[in-house]
């Protein structure tokens, strides 16, 4: 999504354990990372990479072109902020936990800007063998041509590892997040893929809550020619509990896993009915 | 709350303990409407809206629903209201569209009923109008709503500010639903009789309000659970479920329950899990007495020898822990899986093995 293995990569919140912890596994998968930003940390080094104390420094002294941001969830409406306003063209937000009302700010902002949001409470995106801007394991798979498009993290990890098992490659894995309002709805990381010369194939890991499964649906019936395999986690979910993620919750017959099913296969969309069957239907369509 | 924001009410008193009943029932004027305020939903199907024709009748209400507990959930305090003369019951909200990332005025004719209802069968009957959180609810969209609703002179005067006053509430509170259903027009103008929201967990660090509603709705496992710092959903079967990541743990419910294995609940025990937070997991689940217990890691920066150290150490700890089927693959599977063998713990890579032998568990 919007990157590639020449992206310019800041983090925001080097300095914190988190922080600090991926953007060494980051370095060590080759991502190209230029600068860190702590407020009040400026002048420090996080592995020989600069620490600022604002991101208008960053841009204007290492061209960073995207973000990716671990800072505690109280600050986060603050630190992706600074983010877009310094003109950054892709921010990825892992932190979990984000208000609501500070995620709707922050889509509203990017849209006035056009510059592209991911997450929060994301895994990030993997571009395998060429950048890893995220928390994801790096050795799930190697790069192909199957897109993996995500609401979960570490259900997408075991989806991810079964196909790059089965040596089937990855065109770009994208961790769109489990909270119910994202800086890239489903509909629109498909909308991507779609077009994206280097995909043939589009897997979507879904599950209960939001509407973003029948918006999906309904781009695809109309737009997306490529297969599409959907797997859909939550049929025997039960209504008005949140499971796990703050997004994942049925409430009456809305966002329930059967409803998206049935949206998607109607839009053409093939079902995995467990995780572990997506490998195999992919390559029946190799 | 909605009569903090000055949105018209009913005329009502509050009773805060039983020992105000007698004096505070008194001075009200009957037949009323006595309403029990307590944590979870469902208020009126478990008989704790009842209407008093006398101050008797209204006493002897008060003093049984203080007295009333519902699912762990005692009644906080109780309304007694005026009953309003209905001429006419609307509906009226402000919802977030979290996919379509905006807001939502929705209101309609067909008040007191669920909106969920008329929305399907009727979707003509609602009025739906969308703005923008930087806009915000402005006069037009809510004069627009109030006309459609065929409000006029000075009831469309008082419905926009309604509707006004809802989008308010909702950004004071970062609700993501603030409802009044039935919104009534009376001889003597619009009131609001019942009303809902739903309001943001994440923003409780700045919303007292949300913070009170979270230590009032949670159940005692649940606490234990939110301690612990894992997300934790009681369910109604007898198979516990260890597992990390949300969407692996209802993958791996969905996977049991199509086979017919009921779990006991869902349990995501986090990211790089530590030995005493697995612990404390397993723990809880024993709590739960389930049949037995089915472990399922995928290792990240989860690692799944310290998943295997803490798994023996309750085993050991709880003489009477049920027998326990362990899938683990990831960081360290290799180690906790030579671990658990030692202790005499059969452990799978694949899942589908660890499934069917919880399976031969249980017909045992």
């Amino acid at each position: 999504m919007y990157i590639s293995e020449n992206s310019k990569v800041v983090v925001q919140g080097i300095t914190g354990t988190q922080g600090m912890f991926h953007t060494k596994l980051m370095i060590e998968y080759g991502t190209n990372i230029v600068a860190g930003v702590t407020p009040g940390k400026g002048g420090q080094e996080v592995y020989g990479i600069p620490v600022f104390n604002e991101m208008k420094e960053v841009t204007i002294e290492t061209g960073a072109d995207t973000s990716i941001i671990f800072v505690p969830a109280r600050f986060t409406l603050a630190a992706a902020m600074e983010s877009l306003n310094a003109g950054i063209n892709m921010t990825i937000i892992i932190t979990e936990n984000v208000p609501v009302f500070d995620m709707i700010k922050l889509v509203e902002k990017a849209k006035e800007k056009s510059l592209y949001l991911i997450g929060p409470n994301c895994p990030g995106v993997l571009i395998p063998d060429k950048i890893k801007l995220g928390i994801m394991p790096g050795n799930m798979c190697h790069y192909g041509d199957v897109a993996i498009i995500s609401k979960s993290g570490t259900l997408s990890y075991e989806i991810t590892k079964a196909i790059g098992d089965e040596n089937i490659g990855v065109s770009a894995y994208v961790g769109i997040g489990g909270d119910p309002v994202r800086g890239t709805p489903m509909q629109e990381a498909v909308a991507y893929y779609s077009d994206d010369s280097k995909t043939k194939t589009i897997v979507l890991i879904g599950e209960i809550g939001s509407d973003e499964e029948e918006k999906t649906a309904e781009y695809i019936q109309e737009h997306v020619s490529k297969p599409v395999i959907a797997y859909i986690a939550g049929k025997s979910a039960p209504e008005g509990k949140r499971m796990g993620h703050a997004g994942a919750i049925i409430s009456g017959d809305f966002g329930t896993a059967q409803g998206k099913i049935k949206a998607l296969q109607k839009a053409g969309a093939l079902i995995a009915d467990t995780p572990w069957d997506v490998p195999k239907m992919i390559k029946e369509f190799h | 709350m909605f009569g903090q924001f000055e949105i018209p009410l009913a005329k009502h008193i509050v009773i805060n303990s039983s020992n105000e009943i007698e004096e505070k029932a008194r001075k009200f004027t009957y037949p009323a409407i006595i309403k029990s305020q307590i944590a979870i939903g469902g208020r009126k199907k478990a008989g704790l809206i009842k209407i008093a024709q006398t101050q008797e009748e209204a006493i002897s209400l008060c003093r049984k629903f203080f007295n009333t507990v519902v699912a762990g959930f005692v009644v906080e305090a109780i309304i007694i209201e005026e009953l309003v003369k209905i001429d006419q019951e609307y509906y009226c909200s402000i919802a977030l569209d979290a996919s379509g990332r905006q807001f939502y005025l929705i209101a309609s004719k067909e008040g007191g009923i669920d909106i969920e209802e008329v929305s399907k069968e009727r979707p003509e009957a609602i009025i739906k109008l969308n703005f923008s959180y930087s806009t915000g609810l402005t006069e037009n969209i809510a004069r627009a709503a109030a006309t459609q609703l065929g409000l006029s002179g000075t009831s469309l005067q008082l419905g926009i500010n309604i509707f006004l006053k809802l989008w308010e509430i909702a950004k004071k509170l970062e609700a993501q639903l603030v409802e009044i259903n039935p919104l009534v027009m009376t001889p003597s103008g619009l009131i609001a009789v019942d009303g809902k929201m739903i309001l943001d967990d994440d923003a409780a660090f700045r919303q007292p309000i949300v913070q009170n509603l979270q230590e009032k709705k949670l159940s005692e496992l649940e606490k234990l659970a939110k301690e612990g710092g894992f997300s934790f959903v009681e369910l109604s079967g007898d198979i516990g479920i260890l597992a990390n990541g949300a969407g692996l743990t209802m993958a791996l419910l969905d996977v049991l329950s199509e086979l017919s294995l009921q779990p006991a609940n869902f349990l995501d025990v986090g990211g790089g899990a530590s030995k005493e937070r697995v612990y404390k997991a397993l723990e809880l689940i024993f709590k739960l007495k389930p049949k037995a217990v089915l472990v399922n890691i995928f290792g990240g920066i989860t690692r799944c020898d310290i998943v295997a150290q803490a798994i023996i150490q309750a085993l050991n700890n709880f003489s009477d822990a049920p027998p326990m089927v362990i899938r683990l693959t990831g960081t360290k599977e290799k180690e906790g899986i030579v671990l658990l063998q030692e202790a005499g713990i059969e452990a799978f890579q694949d899942i589908m093995e660890a499934v069917e032998k919880l399976d031969e568990v249980l017909r045992q």
